[in-house]
């Protein structure tokens, strides 16, 4: 719309170039009428005003309802493990959650010891995108109260998905008072996501100096809240994830550094130390 | 005892009108019969008043009216449409009697809120289209009425009588006032004034009557039955016995059907699919009304296609979950359809669904909300009709060492908590996003030192082979392992490899392996 008919479809709204009868016509319209700027912002629970050990806790634990968040990141950034800690928060209250996985990339083994109760656990495999984006929507007219859509390491076509479909799995979510955790390579739901993170910094950590030997003990990350409603308040909270074998070898998952005491193989293994 | 009779007039023309509703109040009449020597079985109301009539054979009738639309006797169509009358029926009483084309008895000794006093026919507003209120009585004709309301909505327009005697009732049912109820022990009185032939007698004993003089069915009963019975018979004393209300005929329940159906026989072959799901649709969604009335759900279907010139092709799909959705049927028709086309044009078909109760579950006012298992049950049945059944399920792990594997299980999550728990955090743990299949890999050693030496070499630079599915290359930063498995040596295919975590110059942490006995490189997992 160009610059003029905007102005003068405000005038006509306001009533300004027509008669008495019409204008009060359309005054009366026009008051049914809501600009878009006047729309009421969603708002996000208790977590609103809240810091940085809340902010994750409302993007990763007590994830708010009724909204679409995406969670971005490269390879290793940990979102995969971000989807599997939102997961196991639901299914540890009880409740049942989705996972449409489509690079078929989940290890039941270490879902269940990511605290995840498989049981209430929906597992889907789409192929193509288009086929995650329908999954998702059928899931939460269902009712699942989380669905977590991990669009896998590079997602074929995802960057042709329309607008359109983000805003209706939006308003699928809202409408079912649902939470939707997209996990992306790449921003993708464009203006329908309500939430969007960030995982950048990533930093591997590593347990041991020198040549050998090295035992992997997790990722840490810094999360950045890029959009929270219409807001863009950009703030910012490291975050890590912890190999089990190292949480169990003394080491401390938390936000913040990971220590860990000694050294321990990876027990999935059956170990033989050759160096 | 009281009986009521469910009468649908015109049978072979209801059954078709309600496998195509669309010919609703076109001029239609239905033949037996081939060619020019079919013979018209029914016509519709605009057909009769043109001057079609039954037994008129099919250039009769288009001299008649040149635009009149004729059907074949759709035999299938006749069978679902009787299932159906059944089926209303069952839903007023549990003993229900098939009293063959467009007829159905109904016993209403002991349903509760019926008077079984007649009342109704002898005075006071019978017929009322409001429910009837819980604990009030109600009349037998508001109880015919409601029998009427119920069959309209299956798409039978049927008519219904209330009496003693199946005989009765059915005579009472083919009066154009309907719903008629014929009061206890006045079953003679009532059919008296009406016409012989409502007894339906046999050709030969009809002819006789008419010789007699004798017009009604009074006239009949009003002759002693000795002589009846000497002059015509068996059958003479039978109807004669009919005429006085007397019909000793006990009423004859059938068993609970265990599958139910719904078919068309086509007017042309149908040789591709769009055609044939659109006369599909319709027959599913009637079959899907059906279940749905009985509270019961589909779990298997079905689909019997009657291929040209002669020939069946069955097939059967079994549903993850039972469900009444017809729109999730048809897709798995259509995939079935599309997987294994029926290699001849289709001339008929016939939907069989086997019930089964459809999940239920006690929501929970105070815990976490529950799914609706009948939701539930229809999505999955819908996405593994979009996906595959193999790629929709709960996952499990499997007791071993190779990370690759899992199984999955059908998806019936155990009810939710009675009260809603505190969320509580995970345990954050680091997820490795499994590869399937892993990715083959080029890998740059150091030496042949520490091979010679019996070690597995540490890694320097990865690179994913030409064609794969996942790009993988880098300078290798960090090296952890190896950690060696070793399992299922006593089977055909063994695992033995070294894995190692590794991390590449761009940050990416992978998991990549070494096949000990080929000495090939593959990357199996990603930490993410």
């Amino acid at each position: 719309m160009r610059a003029s008919q905007a102005i003068a479809l405000e005038r006509l709204l306001e009533g300004e170039e027509l008669g008495k009868k019409p204008a009060a016509l359309l005054k009366g319209l026009g008051a049914k009428l809501v600009r878009a700027s006047n729309l009421p912002a969603p708002r996000f629970g208790s977590s609103a005003a809240a810091g940085e050990e809340s902010f994750l806790e409302s993007c990763v634990l007590g994830l708010p309802a009724h909204t679409l968040i995406e969670v971005v990141g490269r390879r290793s950034s940990g979102r995969f493990s971000i989807g599997l800690a939102a997961m196991a928060s639901s299914t540890a209250s009880g409740e049942s959650a989705a996972l449409i996985d489509l690079g078929d990339n989940l290890d039941p083994q270490a879902a269940e010891r990511a605290g995840i109760d498989l049981a209430r656990i929906l597992w889907v495999r789409p192929r193509r995108v288009k086929e995650a984006l329908s999954a998702a929507e059928m899931l939460l007219a269902t009712g699942f109260r989380l669905v977590v859509a991990d669009l896998g390491l590079s997602p074929r076509g995802g960057r042709f998905v329309p607008d359109a479909a983000w805003v209706r799995l939006q308003r699928a979510a809202r409408s079912q008072e649902s939470t939707l955790l997209l996990l992306v390579p790449y921003r993708m739901s464009g203006i329908a996501a309500d939430i969007v993170v960030s995982a950048s910094a990533v930093r591997p950590l590593w347990q041991g100096n020198g040549r050998v030997p090295r035992l992997l003990t997790g990722i840490a990350s810094r999360l950045m809240l890029e959009r929270r409603g219409r807001e863009t308040p950009g703030r910012s909270a490291p975050f890590s994830f912890a190999v089990a074998e190292a949480i169990r070898a003394g080491g401390r998952c938390s936000t913040g550094a990971l220590t860990s005491k000694r050294n321990q193989a990876p027990d999935y293994f059956r170990l033989r130390a050759e160096s | 005892m009281r009986l009521a009779c469910l009468f649908v007039p015109l049978f072979p023309l209801a059954a078709r009108l309600r496998s195509e509703p669309e010919l609703k109040g076109e001029a239609i009449a239905i033949f037996e019969g081939n060619g020019n020597a079919a013979r018209v079985l029914a016509a519709a109301r605009k057909a009769r008043k043109a001057g079609i009539e039954a037994g008129m054979t099919l250039p009769q009738t288009r001299a008649l009216y040149p635009k009149l639309i004729a059907r074949g006797r759709d035999l299938e169509c006749e069978r679902a449409a009787q299932e159906a009358l059944l089926e209303v029926a069952e839903s007023f009483s549990p003993r229900v009697e098939d009293g063959g084309e467009g007829v159905a008895y109904l016993d209403l000794d002991g349903l509760p809120g019926l008077s079984g006093d007649g009342q109704g026919e002898r005075g006071g507003p019978a017929i009322s289209s409001a429910p009837p209120r819980f604990g009030v009585p109600r009349s037998e004709k508001s109880f015919g009425h409601d029998l009427i309301v119920a069959s309209e909505k299956a798409g039978l327009p049927a008519r219904a009588g209330v009496a003693a005697s199946k005989l009765a009732a059915r005579v009472a049912a083919g009066l154009p006032d309907s719903p008629a109820v014929v009061a206890p022990g006045e079953e003679a009185s009532f059919l008296a004034p009406l016409p012989l032939a409502r007894l339906a007698p046999a050709l030969e004993i009809a002819e006789s009557l008419e010789r007699w003089g004798l017009r009604s069915i009074g006239e009949l009963a009003k002759l002693p039955e000795g002589e009846i019975a000497s002059r015509l018979g068996e059958l003479g004393r039978a109807l004669h016995a009919a005429a006085r209300g007397i019909d000793t005929s006990p009423l004859e329940p059938r068993p609970a059907p265990l599958c139910l159906s719904e078919g068309l026989d086509l007017e042309w072959p149908l040789v591709t699919l769009e055609p044939f799901l659109f006369v599909g649709h319709a027959a599913l969604e009637r079959l899907m009304r059906r279940l749905e009335s009985q509270a019961i759900a589909c779990t298997r279907l079905e689909v019997t296609l009657k291929l040209d010139p002669d020939g069946h092709d069955a097939r059967a799909i079994q549903l993850p979950a039972p469900t009444c959705d017809t729109k999730t049927l048809l897709t798995l028709v259509r995939l079935e359809l599309e997987a294994r086309p029926p290699g001849a044009p289709v001339v008929g078909f016939v939907f069989t669904a086997h019930p089964d109760r459809p999940r239920r579950a006690q929501l929970s006012l105070f815990g976490p909300a529950a799914l609706s298992p009948d939701r539930l049950a229809t999505t999955i049945a819908r996405l593994a009709s979009i996906l595959g059944a193999d790629r929709i399920g709960s996952p499990r792990a499997v007791d071993g060492h190779r990370l690759e594997r899992f199984t999955l299980t059908d998806y019936s999550p155990p009810p939710p908590p009675r009260f809603t728990s505190p969320r509580r955090t995970g345990r954050g743990l680091l997820a490795v996003r499994v590869l399937r299949p892993p990715v083959s890999l080029e890998v740059i050693l150091p030496s042949e030192d520490s091979e010679s030496q019996g070690r597995t070499p540490r890694p320097i630079s990865v690179k994913s082979v030409d064609g794969a599915s996942l790009l993988v290359s880098g300078s290798v930063r960090i090296a952890s392992g190896p950690w060696s498995l070793e399992e299922g040596w006593w089977t055909e295919a063994p695992a033995d490899r070294d894995y190692w975590d590794i991390e590449l110059t761009d940050g990416a942490l992978y998991r990549v392996y070494r096949e000990r006995g080929n000495g090939s490189w593959f990357v199996d997992g990603i930490y993410d």
